[in-house]
């Protein structure tokens, strides 16, 4: 069977007018204007398999939206190839769009000034709902974000994570198969993420749809996703799995220390001390994976250690170091 | 028929939102019901003073005051909010969601707003149409006024393709926000008789800025003016300029999907 969705050598470059700052440059721009081409993504490949739900990382301008654009069909490449559910993305045929949904955690689709049951019916009408499906679909969708108490309210009065619970559940009333997600827990709470996470979860367990999604929380991403794929400046660095990513790139672990007096001895002769603001008890070092019982015994020999944690690195650390390589 | 299940549900929802704000409501209410009453009483000041007006009758003047009401309501009731709408979906880039959605991104875009208080206007315009066609006398045939609502209907096409020409220039240029404000200056034109204005301005009007086919050229039909060669012309301008302006539509999409990030 072929993947659900299968990028080959998918590329964007947008061309940008560009002046130097300054009156005179101004008014010459108006005149002769100067374009700077930008190579948003460049050749990137990947395939994705039904059911899957993948993370898409990088840092901000690497590509991500301009990738999750051009497969929902908004932006046409400008070189490559893009099959999603056997549809060209870009041609918009209403069979495709009836299948996929895009839900972009910056903009809102849902009116400001009637409740979301309203939109809901609107959306109803313009993807052909029938009513005992629309009822179905929304009962689930209602069992697992708990929407009922929002759907009375109007939008501009829901808090933001309540208003992008809506929003998502209004991306996928017609139960689309592939669903691309960007950011779509920006802006929430530690507790509002969890739960559009673990909607998410749910939903793809129940229906099988995949998911393809951005998120600068890696929260998001370590939470839902086996598989990652890392773009950046338009360009794929990784695609595999998460823990052969932190594995490959950064055979490091955390250690913790609170001392008896915190902060009262330096570190930095067990191993390379790092920033944490988790907790300011605390100090951390990086050192190196084999080294770590080693490092640990000698700490609990050396110092009052009154509790020691051993952890990974966080995964933005992962990432930003595979970026500087 | 589902375009008419679409229409309901946006009118629908439109209703919803004008009355989701009560003092706005009651204001608006009241704001429309002086409005009925002034336009009320013009006609009447017309109806008692006006015999003739560059060799119409007044039959044919209220029928023409019908039909530019009509055109007005339109302008009224669905190209500026959803010209509004538009410009601040380009800005905000809510103009995504439209796109994606299995609905014609014109029809959309045309219906998405409707200002529901004009609706009374809708029903003045064809009770003036009607009144005005029944003081113009016997003479006139069924034909007459089948070939009438053509192109009435044609000439509104006109107009809104127009439009969506005007807006759709906003793919290219990004920033367009007057777009709305050339096409009712162009309209006001259209409000008396053609022949009211001086040949080369007539010219203009009924030819390089087809606003008059809306409101003139169909009267003239009622008349019983028009030949079957120059109807026929001038319904197929209304069907043409919807095309060109689809097609118009179809490359601005394209255009936006090639430029925005």
């Amino acid at each position: 069977m072929s993947p659900t969705i299968n990028v080959q050598q998918l590329s964007k470059t947008y061309q940008v007018p560009e002046r130097e700052g300054g009156f005179g440059a101004a008014v010459r721009s108006f005149f002769k204007r100067k374009y700077k081409d930008v190579k948003a993504v460049q050749q990137v490949d990947f395939k994705i398999e039904q059911g899957e739900i993948v993370g898409f990382l990088g840092p901000n301008g690497a590509g991500k939206t301009t990738t999750l654009k051009m497969l929902s069909g908004l932006l046409h490449p400008t070189g490559g190839k893009a099959e999603v559910l056997g549809f060209t993305p870009w041609e918009l045929k209403p069979e495709y769009l009836r299948v996929m949904t895009l839900v972009m955690g910056q903009r809102n689709r849902l009116s400001w000034d009637i409740p979301a049951a309203d939109s809901f019916l609107l959306n109803q009408a313009i993807y052909r709902i029938p009513d005992d499906e629309y009822k179905q679909t929304y009962k689930e969708l209602d069992e697992l974000l708990e929407l009922e108490p929002l759907m009375k309210k109007p939008v501009r009065n829901l808090s933001l994570g309540e208003r992008m619970k809506c929003e998502i559940a209004a991306g996928l009333l017609h139960r689309p198969k592939v669903l691309f997600l960007d950011e779509p827990t920006i802006g929430l709470d530690i507790t509002g993420q969890a739960r559009i996470r673990e909607f998410l979860r749910e939903y793809n367990k129940r229906t099988g749809a995949t998911i393809l999604l951005t998120s600068h929380y890696m929260a998001d991403v370590t939470a839902l996703c086996e598989r990652i794929i890392i773009i950046h400046h338009g360009n794929l660095k990784y695609d595999g799995g998460i823990n052969d990513l932190s594995r490959r790139i950064a055979p490091f672990k955390l250690i913790g220390v609170r001392l008896a007096e915190p902060n009262s001895h330096d570190l930095s002769k067990y191993g390379e001390p790092v920033q944490n603001e988790e907790d300011a008890e605390k100090q951390y070092i990086q050192v190196k994976a084999e080294d770590v019982t080693r490092v640990t015994s000698k700490l609990l020999a050396d110092l009052p250690v009154h509790d020691i944690t051993i952890a990974d690195p966080p995964i933005e650390d992962v990432i930003e170091q595979a970026f500087n390589q | 028929m589902h375009t008419l299940r679409l229409l309901s549900a946006f009118f629908k929802v439109n209703v919803q939102m004008a009355l989701a704000y009560r003092a706005d409501t009651v204001v608006n209410i009241l704001l429309n019901l002086m409005w009925l009453g002034w336009e009320l009483l013009s006609l009447n000041i017309i109806f008692n003073n006006t015999e003739t007006l560059g060799g119409w009758g007044i039959g044919e003047l209220i029928a023409l005051l019908g039909v530019f009401r009509l055109v007005n309501t339109m302008m009224i009731a669905l190209i500026w909010p959803n010209t509004e709408k538009f410009n601040a979906s380009i800005r905000d880039g809510s103009m995504d969601y439209t796109i994606l959605q299995p609905v014609n991104s014109m029809f959309l875009v045309t219906f998405s707003r409707i200002t529901v208080w004009r609706i009374w206007d809708l029903v003045l315009a064809v009770v003036l149409m009607v009144v005005g066609i029944n003081m113009s006398g016997d003479s006139i045939t069924a034909l007459q006024i089948l070939t009438f609502i053509l192109l009435a209907t044609t000439g509104t096409l006109v107009i809104y393709s127009l439009w969506i020409v005007l807006i759709a220039m906003t793919f290219w240029f990004t920033k367009f926000d007057n777009n709305v404000t050339i096409l009712q200056a162009l309209l006001d034109a259209g409000r008396y008789p053609a022949t009211v204005y001086p040949v080369w301005l007539r010219v203009i009007v009924t030819f390089i800025i087809p606003i008059a086919v809306a409101t003139t050229i169909p009267l003239q039909a009622l008349r019983g003016d028009l030949t079957l060669a120059s109807t026929l012309l001038f319904a197929s301008i209304g069907f043409i300029s919807f095309g060109i302006a689809s097609q118009i539509w179809k490359a601005g999409l394209k255009r936006y999907s090639g430029a925005s990030s």
